[in-house]
């Protein structure tokens, strides 16, 4: 799952792959359209739904966020 | 009551003793009293807007609560993953009953201050009837402020992102705080009722950082904010014919520098004073004028009314069901380009709002879309940038960053004399004449100086200008100036110290005609 989670940023955003800080939006590293596009991409690959409530600064501060966000809402 | 003012700095004497004083969980006891009476002293009257807003949004977080409880024990008895999305959607759909109902509620209060309280008594002034209620009602002091804060709470609770609060003044505070109700910064309540809850202890290097930035705040208020409007509302109050382009650019150009300066001015004043009392403000700006495009551009700029918009307009919308809707439906259709059709929609939407949120003229509507088009425009082209530029063999480099700069100063300022223009067609004028009358001279004339400023004014203000480049140039680069200072030898600290109080005290445009306190944004 990790991997095809960091195939999809890696699509849209390489630079989160070597981001290492906690918040990548404030930094600039992902900008809105992109997180709409990842987790777009993400809800079709593992059949979720990601509610605007997960689409925050915190769930998307590096990828090991995201890859948590993804891991919780699966086992919803 | 403005920040900078005796009333005020009494006020903020009175509770930093107090405060420090109480026993450590009555604190917010002291901070809820000290931001009432602000708000009765500033509007010499009782708060009832800002009380409504309090009691509409604390019963709506109870109700919120009490709902997301009975869901979570509903959910147990659910077997499968299909009994419980449908349980979810029953209690969602509970939930933005309510929800709906109070922003509604909220935002038509906020419509009813600004728009009838404003609107009606001039027309009845006008025409001479009407029974001149509205002329008594007393317009809440940052009612634009404390309306989104309060709605982002509302969200946030039905989205669990905070916790619920049960104490109807914990809300007030939260809305109500005395430092940043007027303009800002917006907070969330996750975070302010942290601070608020917290022990604070004295301590004296936080208060001395506190006052710093307080006094530093002040220096780009009174010395360069100030000063340059004066010049700028003399250029823009002409008639626009009898002025050179060129007066008209650097007014612009000066007019940029003055809204950073006095909003900025501003928020590291709420800052410091929340210093002084441990408490502290989200970030609001960061240096602006260093962005390399209007996307970083609007990241460093008023950070959290972006950030507002970005979570309660722009991500709202695009994963609402009618923007997943769209979203499908133009994706499926032209596929790459498709996907990008509801995140422009939700880009378009948060600019509309954003223009409208800052004046009700024709000039902010088409600010906004400005914005929009262009921000979207950007976003889109976004992946093309790294192809364009290799083929036009542009390398990364210090030249290239500062080319992208200047673009964008260039693209704010046509925006912002779009919105210090007092209508299109004076906008329109003043464009007109950058292009054919531009007449670049007459900025070394002395015509220039024909505008409310004179030389020795230039020259201040150019001599403050230099000192607020150094302290961001520092900051850039990773700096924390009041640290740096904090480390020279006691001569040098006091010599920078003192020299900033007496810049402020001796060049601050005081007293006269012009209105010194009132700040630019509070208008918003």
């Amino acid at each position: 799952m990790e991997e095809k989670i960091l195939e999809i940023l890696e699509e849209h955003c390489e630079e989160a792959l070597e981001y290492e800080g906690d918040n990548m939006m404030e930094d600039g590293v992902i900008d809105s359209f992109t997180v709409i596009n990842v987790v777009s991409d993400l809800e079709e690959e593992f059949d979720i739904e990601i509610d605007a409530k997960y689409v925050v600064a915190e769930n998307f501060r590096n990828k090991e966020a995201i890859i948590a966000l993804v891991q919780k809402l699966m086992e919803e | 009551m403005q920040l900078i003012s005796y009333s005020f700095v009494i006020l903020w004497g009175f509770v930093f003793a107090l405060y420090y004083l109480v026993p450590k969980k009555g604190q917010w006891y002291v901070l809820l009293g000290a931001s009432l009476l602000f708000n009765c002293i500033g509007l010499r009257g009782f708060p009832l807007g800002l009380l409504l807003t309090g009691i509409t949004t604390y019963g709506c977080g109870m109700y919120l609560g009490k709902k997301l409880d009975q869901e979570k024990e509903a959910l147990k008895q659910c077997t499968d993953r299909e009994e419980k999305k449908a349980v979810k959607a029953v209690f969602q759909k509970k939930r933005k009953k309510v929800q709906t109902l109070t922003i509604v509620f909220n935002l038509g209060l906020l419509l009813f201050y600004k728009y009838a309280v404003v609107a009606v008594p001039l027309v009845e002034r006008a025409t001479g009837s009407g029974a001149g209620f509205l002329e008594r009602v007393i317009m809440p002091l940052g009612i634009s402020f404390y309306t989104l804060t309060a709605i982002g709470y509302i969200v946030d609770a039905g989205r669990e992102n905070c916790a619920v609060e049960t104490d109807l003044l914990k809300i007030l505070l939260f809305l109500a705080y005395f430092p940043s109700v007027t303009q800002g910064p917006f907070t969330r309540f996750k975070q302010m009722k942290e601070e608020f809850e917290k022990a604070h202890v004295f301590q004296y290097d936080r208060m001395l950082r506190g006052i710093q930035r307080f006094v530093w705040g002040a220096f780009k208020k009174l010395v360069i904010a100030d000063r340059i409007g004066i010049f700028v509302d003399r250029v823009y109050s002409v008639d626009v014919a009898s002025v050179p382009g060129g007066i008209f650019a650097c007014a612009t150009v000066l007019y940029m520098l003055q809204l950073y300066a006095d909003f900025s001015g501003y928020i590291d004043m709420a800052a410091g004073v929340s210093e002084t009392l441990d408490i502290t403000l989200p970030d609001n700006f960061r240096r602006p004028y260093f962005a390399r495009s209007v996307a970083e551009f609007w990241r460093r700029w008023h950070i959290t009314l972006g950030n507002w918009f970005k979570d309660y307009v722009m991500f709202s919308f695009v994963m609402s069901g009618t923007g997943r809707k769209i979203g499908k439906a133009c994706k499926n259709k032209w596929n790459g380009l498709g996907r990008q059709v509801a995140p422009v929609i939700g880009t378009m939407l948060v600019w509309f709002f954003t223009g409208l949120w800052h004046g009700r003229t024709v000039n902010y509507m088409l600010w906004g879309l400005y914005y929009g088009v262009i921000m979207s425009v950007s976003l889109l082209l976004e992946p093309k940038y790294a192809v364009w530029k290799e083929k036009l063999s542009i390398k990364d480099g210090k030249l290239w960053s500062l080319f992208c700069m200047v673009r964008t100063w260039g693209i704010v300022f046509l925006a912002d004399v779009l919105i210090r223009s007092g209508s299109l067609a004076q906008a329109g004028e003043i464009f007109t004449s950058l292009v054919t009358r531009l007449h670049i001279g007459s900025l070394l004339s002395a015509e220039i100086t024909s505008y409310g400023l004179g030389k020795y004014d230039f020259l201040l203000l150019l001599m403050a200008l230099l000192i607020w480049l150094v302290v961001s140039v520092s900051e850039e680069r990773g700096l924390d100036v009041r640290a740096v200072i904090a480390g020279k030898p006691m001569v040098v600290r006091w010599i920078c110290y003192y020299g900033i109080v007496l810049l402020v005290l001796v060049t601050g445009i005081y007293g006269g005609s012009y209105d010194t306190a009132a700040f630019m944004y509070q208008s918003f």
